[in-house]
């Protein structure tokens, strides 16, 4: 049972159609993430959830009841701002307070439950200050508060980590994760990063010009891309260009590839490709780049393909890389995890 | 400028070395032409108040507080000080009632709408005070002004309002008169404001209205103080208006200071009254900064 349905929400500002029947269904306390580059209308279909976008077509469910006609204020959907817009004119406290405040609870009732939401993002001590006082890390902590404490059914939240610096962004980001956990509440981040993807969510929705392409586990569509484009959001791909015939594609491996005769791209991951410098079946280039990252090493070979292949092996202890220039072959680790779509990468692009 | 050209002049004196530290250098050329045609002049026509005046010519080394003293004890001084005081207090709120909608009508209109509301707000200000204030006494005037006689021949009332030179006209002439100055600080703030800040208000759950009076009007708080000192000064010190529209017999401080330096020649007494409207002036907008720092608080700090 979803706790949550997005259903054939279509939006267009003017000649610019920015949602294209979007629709996802999630469940009760899971968190999704909506992913894609900025302009796919991923904080669109976000704004389209909370009541600040009003959709041409489609539904928004929560717990089978339909907030189309529902108002912004009315919704019980938590919203986290991208740059948290935290009022200026009022302390963490009263920031935190204001949904109770603005619902006129008891005085009594609205210090304990900010005192207790305060406590859980650990912002005790900084109740009397104002955000123009705090980190951008402590100012997105008051943002979650501030959400949370009015216990909603679903929490919004629109890039929240891009104002933190990188460092800080993976340790909010687990943080965020665990208290997400800790309360239970269905969650819907949005992000352009695939890591914060990756680390956040149970399901991903990768978004491209305002579609929905896939839907899954991040295991699942790193795994099993349903194209290139999504192949190379999640994580790094080959992609190379070939012919699939008699439901093979045409490579020195055999490798079975389910799509019709044609024009059609092999997706395979860095990890999953392999040097050798024996008569192995595998394709031949010249190695043109070795980066050494410790307990690995990414090879750039140029094979005749239009981009070099991309292949990042294990060291073997105590060796160092090979040189630029050195021969080699290339071949395919697991066959079985590499993927044939049809059609080429440069018209998926 | 390159650091070695300038680096002998920073050492050369301390007062150049105060200015370029200080950061005021760019504020110079103006702060030289104030004090050369404004605290200068300003501060010799106060001297007038200080000194004897005997045949046109000042008598020498003659420093007198027995003018000033004078005055202090005169209750007219006080009736029209506090008069001029509660004049500028209410036209000043009344303008802020009224400027608001119109910065917030302003701030949510788009494109040549605005260019239209702004060309509105600001044609008044192409007239003189002193044109303005002609024409409400046209509108406000006796039998035949505008208003009596509309009123009349709708039949809504019977008898012509007495409005004019009373103190309602006063406020009524100030109010217009000084609303541009009031409506552009407010409408710079509205119009820039954050509107997230809103939708944010909106998602925990206030109405539109919960929104203006708890999100917009607080953050506009810089505003609104900049706009009541401003329009409390320019009405305090105003002398036109409450002499066309509150008549012979209305007077304020300012409307003395006028009478005592230009009707009267008297310029001692003159000099006196003027020193007291400016110090007061100041003292009043000191008081409206201040309150106005204490509730803008969230405003200044910073990390």
């Amino acid at each position: 049972m979803s706790h949550l349905v997005i259903d054939g929400i279509s939006k267009s500002f003017g000649s610019l159609q920015v949602l294209q029947a979007c629709g996802l269904e999630i469940a009760k306390g899971t968190v999704t993430t909506l992913l894609g580059p900025s302009g796919c209308g991923k904080t669109t279909l976000l704004r389209v959830i909370a009541g600040f976008v009003t959709p041409d077509t489609g539904r928004i469910l929560v717990a089978g009841a339909d907030l189309s006609q529902v108002p912004p204020n009315r919704r019980q959907v938590g919203y986290v701002f991208q740059n948290y817009a935290l009022f200026p004119h009022l302390t963490v406290a009263q920031n935190i307070g204001y949904g109770l405040t603005v619902r006129r609870r008891p005085k009594a009732e609205i210090q304990e439950r900010v005192a207790k939401v305060i406590d859980l993002v650990a912002l005790t001590a900084f109740a009397e200050r104002y955000p123009a006082q705090l980190s951008g890390g402590q100012q997105q902590r008051v943002a979650i508060a501030r959400a949370l404490v009015l216990e909603p059914s679903v929490l919004l939240l629109d890039e929240p980590f891009n104002a933190l610096d990188a460092k800080l962004r993976l340790t909010m980001q687990i943080e965020l994760r665990k208290l997400i956990e800790r309360v239970g509440i269905t969650s819907i981040f949005v992000t352009h990063d695939q890591l914060e993807a990756m680390t956040l969510s149970d399901t991903v929705a990768v978004m491209r010009a305002g579609r929905i392409e896939q839907v899954g586990p991040p295991l699942e569509i790193y795994d099993r891309p349903v194209n290139a484009y999504v192949a190379n959001f999640i994580g790094r791909a080959n992609l190379i260009v070939g012919q699939s015939r008699g439901g093979q594609f045409v490579a020195p491996q055999p490798i079975v590839a389910d799509v019709r005769d044609g024009e059609a791209t092999l997706i395979v991951r860095p990890e999953n490709l392999a040097l050798s410098q024996d008569d192995r079946p595998g394709w031949a280039g010249s190695i043109g780049f070795a980066t050494a990252l410790g307990p690995t090493i990414e090879y750039e070979i140029d094979c005749g393909f239009a981009e070099p292949l991309r292949a990042v092996v294990t060291r073997e202890a105590g060796r160092g890389t090979l040189p630029p220039g050195t021969q080699a072959k290339v071949s395919i680790v697991d066959t079985r995890a590499a993927i044939v779509r049809a059609g080429s990468a440069g018209n998926e692009r | 400028m390159s650091a070695d050209m300038a680096a002998p002049l920073t050492h050369r004196t301390p007062f150049l070395r105060m200015l370029k530290s200080s950061g005021i250098a760019p504020a110079v050329p103006a702060l030289a032409y104030l004090i050369v045609f404004m605290v200068v002049p300003i501060c010799t026509l106060l001297l007038f108040g200080f000194v004897t005046i005997e045949r046109g010519r000042i008598v020498g080394d003659s420093f007198t507080l027995q003018p000033l003293m004078q005055a202090l004890h005169d209750p007219l001084v006080w009736r029209l000080m506090w008069r001029s005081f509660w004049v500028a207090v209410v036209s000043s709120f009344f303008t802020l009632i009224l400027a608001y909608p119109v910065a917030y009508v302003y701030s949510e209109a788009r494109g040549s709408w605005r260019t239209l509301m702004l060309v509105a707000i600001m044609s008044p200000l192409l007239t003189s005070a002193l044109v303005r204030a002609y024409a409400w006494l046209v509108i406000l005037g006796g039998r035949r002004g505008i208003l009596n006689q509309s009123l009349l021949s709708l039949g809504l009332i019977d008898e012509p309002l007495r409005i004019l030179n009373t103190d309602l006209a006063v406020l009524i002439g100030m109010t217009q008169i000084h609303l541009p100055f009031m409506i552009l600080p407010l409408l710079a703030v509205l119009a820039e404001r954050d509107r997230r800040l809103e939708e944010a208000s909106l998602n925990l759950g206030a109405s539109r209205t919960v929104t203006f009076f708890r999100v917009i009007v607080p953050m506009s708080a810089p505003a609104i103080i900049a706009g009541l000192a401003l329009v409390f000064a320019i009405s305090y010190t105003n002398f036109i208006v409450p002499q066309l529209l509150g008549g012979g017999s209305y007077s304020t401080l300012a409307v003395q200071v006028y009478e005592q330096t230009i009707v009267v020649l008297d310029w001692t007494r003159g000099a006196v009254l003027a020193t007291l409207l400016l110090v007061t002036c100041f003292f009043f907008i000191f008081a409206i900064v201040t309150v106005g720092a204490r509730v803008t608080r969230w405003n200044e700090v910073r990390r």
